[in-house]
């Protein structure tokens, strides 16, 4: 988390963006997609353009009532 | 069964299988296809491979044959050499322009999306990504130039995207079986018939329209306001062209006798001397126009004196030739048409009868016996042997289809491109920069790409907004409001929609009741109970269950022929006798006349033939015979074979075959009810069934003929606002809002019609067991009071799926028209994520992309989406608005039509749980609603002798008067079948006095072992004692309506208020205040409770205090000194209050006097003083207060805030408001 702030070697300074790629469902075939931020949405299996976001893996508790 | 098991009546396992696997053949409920057929099929008319029977035309589509008739346009570039033929008139080269073909591809995705595999569009993505169901359209632009036709002379020229209906022949649904359609996130009996509009499924609504190519005569009062000699009387034709865009055709009478045609040319209405018209069409002879309209009847000196003067009055045009009236016509009109300049005024005549005077009729011969036929029958309108037609009725009605309106305002779009490329060139023609050279292809192709072809965007705009954007009307009566959003609120609305059929809005406006009326006309075609209560009632019509709608075209070219074999006498006859002869028509023209015994005959003949597919006689012709009548509906036989007619089938008795009837021979027909019913040699027809006549939804209410008829009415609008299962692909939709009932059951008690239209896949409501009985009191008006532990265990038990879109697009600080967008989803490093006491706050609900945790509980004003601002360098939340609590239930990501753009839309469903509460309203199926007034606990609910509690108790006073019947037989009838283990079949008309539902219900109990009449001993749960009386118990099936408090409740103490008057704002929404109003302040004043009232209307209102001077009464008048350093030494006059306050208007008096009195004393003169000359106010002097107190006595008093804000306004105006304080 602690990256020093280097400036985009392409000119103009973006902020350090966190590339992290996170894990996507395409909503056509069902196939995992890990995008990262800033990249184009589409399913590299069969190039849908709807993803749903997996549900948390975080423990999820609610007062039953 | 022969292992001696009763066959299972619910069907659970196989509907079960069903649903685990879809039929791959085709769909598992066909009928649930077949209701939206008119939608579908109009549709698909519109292109040439249709797939509907050719009919008598060569199949071409509306859109072929509405290019036909839009035919070409002309320029000239008016450079011809004098001399050749072109040149001599100055014209030049005559160059015209037309559309050559036009085509819809299915939905696809963009070429430039190279990376699809599939490269077909379904509906489910464009309701997912919140986009329209588009497919491309192209048509194919041809020029030549002075006649010559050269292949190299076209263009084709792209139109855009055009939304496409669903399941239609352009949807890539098409023909799917129910297999496919769920692996393509539809519902298995997806029916399509709606368009999907920025992911907003909308349809365009049935409207009534009156009956295409039928002659209807008018009585109109205010036709005699059209201009002098005009009287009420009219006959009116609506004519239909074969591309169903359609003209109407009014014949005015005039007091002088003779008649004047009217029709209206883009929008503006036209009059012409009907002679002119008769003269031009064919040529004729006086002579044959008065023996064509007198038809041998010269003893009638009424019709002889009416045809004299109409023959005379066309004297004064002096035109005597057919030729000499199209001149005529055409030189008057030559400007407004705006067609080739090279057309002589005769060509223009033509052209202008072809385009406007009954243009379902091809040859001008028809025309003019149908003019003459129109003149008849106006003639015998005025002398009341025929008395004019209803308007109102569905007789004389028939229904706009989405599909044929939608291809009207293509062809009216194409039109006016086209109307366009020649009026660019004739603008360039005549700049004459450079010299147009009309034998440049380029130059053309140029020309063409300027113009604005885009059409697609203009049918997405109609269907959006459904206003109709039209120069010439379309011939319609309304310009808005053709479209509505299929709200999948609940299955019974969602079908709702496509049977629903409108009047037109024209008539809502309408002060008189009588469009409104149930006509007996409209049986078995509009449903009678199915009607909304309120503004819309009696206009928003539903289609009966069996009511078909015609819209394949049929074949019958041969009918005239085959008429004329049998007796019929063929129109061009000389001697037919007006007097005894019907008038044969078949869609508006005549083919022939017919004695009356013989057109009864043929009439009888033409039904036997059809019902028995003799002679290819089709069995959708109508066949509407009017027999002679005294001063009756005008006599003749009105064959139809027309798309868009109203048809129900019912059984022709003569020979117990299946026929289909319109509605307008209906009225002609004796069409028994039952069998039973049948009168010999007086009905020729008997229906089906005895509920053919209701709607869908109207069918559903079970033993709806035991319920006072307004009950029923209020089921079938209460049905469609029950929480229940809205689609069984919830996980695929992306609504606003939708309602799921969680604990949805099939009803015990059903009519067969549920399983029929697959009820139970989309369950509405509980079957609860029901107590009615006056208990704890919390019953009383309609409150039901709920079991808490059947509350607890799940009955009611609701959700609602919100959706809230965020675009970044639309958010502030997003570029709007570079590539690359400066907001990005995600956490930007301003963010800290490390875990401990810096973590921000926002990690709590949003994961690291800025998405939020699919799961987490959401409260008002939490995050639930972030973005980074790459100009600001800053996080930005999106902030969750709803104030009760949601639960993050989906999170779509979308991307943009081609997928090669980064994220910039989310589509996030929000789960609201909605456990039943007090306050929440139920129904059960007979109109009977109630609000939950309490969850009582169940060891205080009273039991019965085997220990059964209810699940809800219910008021006998509930019953009384409203005679909800069915309701007590659903009861009855649901105990028995639920101890049975029946689905017991509820169809209304199904006992009778001799074998009564009672019994039948009571038989059954009593061999379950309860009470025949279904009510039992029930013991106080409270005191365990006995109740005196049985108490009526059964099982009934409950909705839960979708009006909760949890959305309705408004309470406030302090909040927002009026800037202007500070008064509490109104609406919910702002959290403001019901309003307190006069009324209510009149009950408080006459209760004396002043306290109260000064409570409401002033302490928790604009209470205020404010500064009045006792002096002059003035409450606007407050000056400050300064006296935070001591007294101020202004003189002699000292302010009055605390904090420096004085009157401005009374010290500024004072000062004025003593100025006076100073001059005075200096110039020595007599102080006869007019304070204010020339301004003179009655006020009498008790009301104007002027003590001795100089520079006013200033005090504070509780005022109403708006009370101030008027003397404001009040001064600005130059009236002072003057108080007297005590």
């Amino acid at each position: 988390m602690n990256q020093p702030q280097n400036a985009n070697p392409a000119g103009g300074t973006h902020p350090p963006v966190q590339r992290q790629d996170m894990e996507y469902i395409c909503a056509d075939c069902g196939a995992k997609n890990e995008i990262k931020s800033r990249e184009p949405i589409r399913c590299r299996e069969c190039g849908h353009r709807i993803m749903y976001k997996k549900r948390t893996k975080r423990m999820v508790q609610f007062e039953a009532r | 069964m022969p292992d001696g098991r009763r066959q299972p009546t619910f069907n659970t396992l196989q509907r079960e299988e069903s649903f685990k696997n879809p039929s791959k053949s085709g769909a598992t409920y066909p009928i649930l296809n077949e209701f939206v057929i008119p939608h579908i099929e109009s549709f698909n008319a519109l292109f040439d491979d249709s797939g509907l029977p050719k009919g008598d035309g060569d199949g071409r589509g509306l859109l072929s044959l509405g290019l036909k008739d839009i035919g070409e346009r002309v320029v000239f570039d008016g450079n011809g050499e004098i001399g050749t033929e072109s040149g001599h008139r100055g014209w030049g080269n005559r160059m015209s322009v037309w559309i050559e073909e036009v085509s819809i591809a299915p939905p696809r995705v963009p070429d430039r999306d190279t990376w699809s595999t599939e490269r077909k569009l379904f509906p489910a993505e464009a309701r997912g990504r919140l986009t329209s169901y588009r497919g491309r359209m192209q048509v194919k632009v041809c020029w030549s130039i002075n006649g010559n036709i050269h292949p190299d002379q076209c263009v084709m020229r792209d139109c855009g995207l055009v939304p496409i209906m669903v399941r239609s022949s352009r949807c890539n649904l098409r023909n799917l079986p129910s297999s496919e359609l769920v692996r393509r996130h539809e519902e298995p009996e997806e029916f399509g018939g709606y368009f999907i509009i920025n992911g907003n499924e909308r349809l365009i609504r049935y409207l009534i329209l009156p009956r295409r190519n039928h002659v209807t005569s008018l009585l109109c009062p205010s036709f005699a306001k059209r201009g002098p000699s005009y009287t009420q009387y009219a006959v009116q034709i609506r004519c239909v062209r074969p591309d169903q865009s359609s003209v109407t055709n009014t014949l005015h009478y005039l007091s002088n006798g003779s008649a004047m045609l009217r029709f209206s040319w883009r929008k503006q209405e036209y009059v012409i001397p009907i002679m002119l018209i008769l003269k031009a069409l064919i040529g004729t002879s006086d002579k044959e126009i008065f023996e064509h309209v007198m038809m041998q009847d010269y003893e009638n000196t009424f019709l002889t004196d009416r045809v004299e003067l109409l023959l005379r009055s066309f004297k004064m045009y002096n035109l005597y030739t057919g030729d000499q009236c199209l001149e005529y016509l055409g030189d008057k009109f030559r400007v407004v048409l705006g067609m080739p300049e090279d057309w002589t005024n005769q060509a223009l005549g033509a052209w202008l009868i072809q385009k406007m005077v009954l243009v379902h009729l091809e040859s001008a011969r028809d025309k003019f016996r149908m003019l003459i036929f129109m003149l008849r029958k106006l003639y015998s309108l005025v002398s009341s042997s025929c008395c004019a037609d209803n308007p109102d009725s569905p007789q004389h009605q028939e229904v706009l289809l989405p599909g044929f309106l939608y291809g009207m305002i293509i062809k009216e779009r194409l039109e006016e491109a086209l109307n366009q490329v020649r009026n660019q060139i004739a603008t360039d023609v005549r700049k004459a920069e450079p010299p147009v050279d009309f034998v440049d292809k380029r130059y053309i192709v140029k020309v063409i790409s300027k113009v604005n072809w885009d059409i697609g965007s203009k049918m997405s705009n109609f269907l959006a907004t459904g206003n109709l954007v039209s120069p010439s009307g379309l011939d319609l009566q309304q310009v808005s409001g053709f479209t509505i959003v299929a709200e999948k609120l609940n299955w019974l609305r969602y079908i709702s929609h496509f049977r629903c059929i409108h009047r037109g809005a024209f008539f809502a406006e309408l002060k008189t009741t009588t469009v409104r009326k149930l006509l007996p006309e409209a049986w078995g075609f509009l449903c009678p109970v199915h009607t909304p209560d309120g503004a819309p009632c009696g206009l928003l019509n539903h289609l009966s269950r069996t009511c078909r709608i015609v819209t394949a075209p049929l074949a019958v070219a041969h009918i005239p022929a085959l008429l004329a074999a049998h007796g019929m006498t063929q129109a061009f006859s000389s001697s037919i006798d007006g007097r005894k002869s019907l008038c044969i028509q078949l869609d508006g023209r005549v083919i022939g006349w017919a004695r009356q015994s013989v057109a009864q005959q043929l009439a009888t003949n033409l039904r036997i033939w059809k019902t028995e597919g003799l002679h290819k006689v089709p069995l959708d012709l109508e066949i509407g015979f009017v027999p002679e009548s005294k001063s009756g509906q005008y006599p003749g036989l009105f064959l139809f074979s027309t798309r868009a007619r109203m048809m129900r089938p019912v059984k022709f008795l003569a020979n117990r075959k299946d026929d289909q009837v319109g509605s307008f021979e209906q009225v002609y027909m004796n069409i028994a009810i039952t069998p039973e019913e049948i009168e010999p040699d007086v009905s020729t027809h008997v229906e089906h069934a005895p509920t053919n006549f209701l709607s869908i939804l109207a069918n559903l209410t079970p033993f709806s003929d035991f319920n006072q008829s307004p009950r029923n009415i209020y089921q079938c609008q209460m049905g469609k606002q029950t929480m229940g299962t809205p689609s069984t692909a919830l996980k695929h939709r992306t609504d606003n809002k939708l309602y799921r009932l969680q604990t949805g059951q099939s009803p015990v008690v059903r009519p067969h019609l549920h399983n029929t239209y697959a009820m139970d896949a989309f369950p509405n409501g509980t079957n609860a067991i029901v107590a009615v009985i006056s208990y704890t009191g919390y019953d009383m008006e309609d409150a039901m009071i709920l079991n808490k532990s059947a509350h607890e265990r799940g009955f009611g038990y609701g959700t609602v799926y919100k959706s809230q879109i965020v675009d970044l697009k639309e958010m502030r600080g997003a570029a709007k028209s570079s590539a690359s967008p400066t907001l990005h989803f995600g956490l930007g490093p301003d963010i800290c994520l490390v875990q401990g006491e810096k973590q921000h706050g926002c990690c709590q609900f949003l994961d690291r992309d800025g998405l939020p945790y699919v799961g987490t509980k959401l409260d008002s004003g939490d995050p639930i989406a972030a973005y980074v601002d790459d100009t600001a360098a800053r996080t930005r939340f999106v902030k969750y608005k709803g104030d009760e609590q949601a639960i993050v239930d989906e999170v779509r990501v979308l991307a943009g039509d081609t997928g090669d753009t980064e994220l910039q839309k989310l589509q996030v469903t929000l789960r609201i749980t909605r456990s039943p509460v007090i306050g929440d309203k139920f129904s059960s199926r007979h109109g009977q609603k109630g609000v939950c007034s309490q969850k009582w606990p169940a060891v205080d609910m009273p039991f019965s002798e085997s220990g059964m509690q209810p699940d809800v108790i219910i008021n006998p006073h509930a019953f009384p008067s409203r005679m909800t019947i069915g309701m007590l037989v659903e009861s009855m009838a649901g105990k028995a079948g639920a101890m049975h283990g029946l689905a017991q079949d509820a169809t209304p008309f199904q006992f009778s006095e001799e074998d009564k539902a009672i019994d039948y219900f009571g038989e059954q109990l009593l061999a379950a072992g309860y009470n025949y009449y279904g009510n039992e001993p029930m013991y106080s749960g409270i005191t365990g004692q006995e109740f005196a009386a049985d108490i009526y118990i059964g099982v009934v099936y409950y909705q839960r309506l979708r009006h909760m408090v949890l959305d309705k409740f408004q309470v406030r103490t302090t909040g927002p208020v009026d800037p202007v008057t500070r008064q509490p704002v109104k609406g919910r929404k702002r959290a403001g205040g019901i309003r307190f109003g006069e009324m209510e302040r009149d009950a408080l004043i006459a209760h004396g409770t002043s306290f109260l009232l000064q409570d409401r209307l002033m302490n928790c209102s604009d209470y205020s205090t404010a500064w009045v001077c006792r002096t002059c009464g003035s409450l606007i008048s407050l000056g400050y000194d300064d006296v935070s350093l001591g007294e101020s030494s202004a003189g002699t006059i000292k302010p009055t209050g605390p904090g420096g306050e004085y009157c401005r208007v009374c010290r500024a008096l004072v000062e004025e006097e003593d100025e006076r009195a100073r001059h005075a004393l200096a110039t020595g003169q007599n102080p006869d003083r007019n304070p204010l000359p020339g301004v003179k106010v009655a006020i009498q002097s008790s009301n104007v207060f002027r003590s001795s107190a100089k520079g006013g006595d200033l005090d504070v008093v509780a005022v109403p805030y708006v009370f101030r804000y008027l003397c404001a306004e009040l001064a600005a105006m130059g009236i002072a408001v003057s108080l007297e304080v005590r």
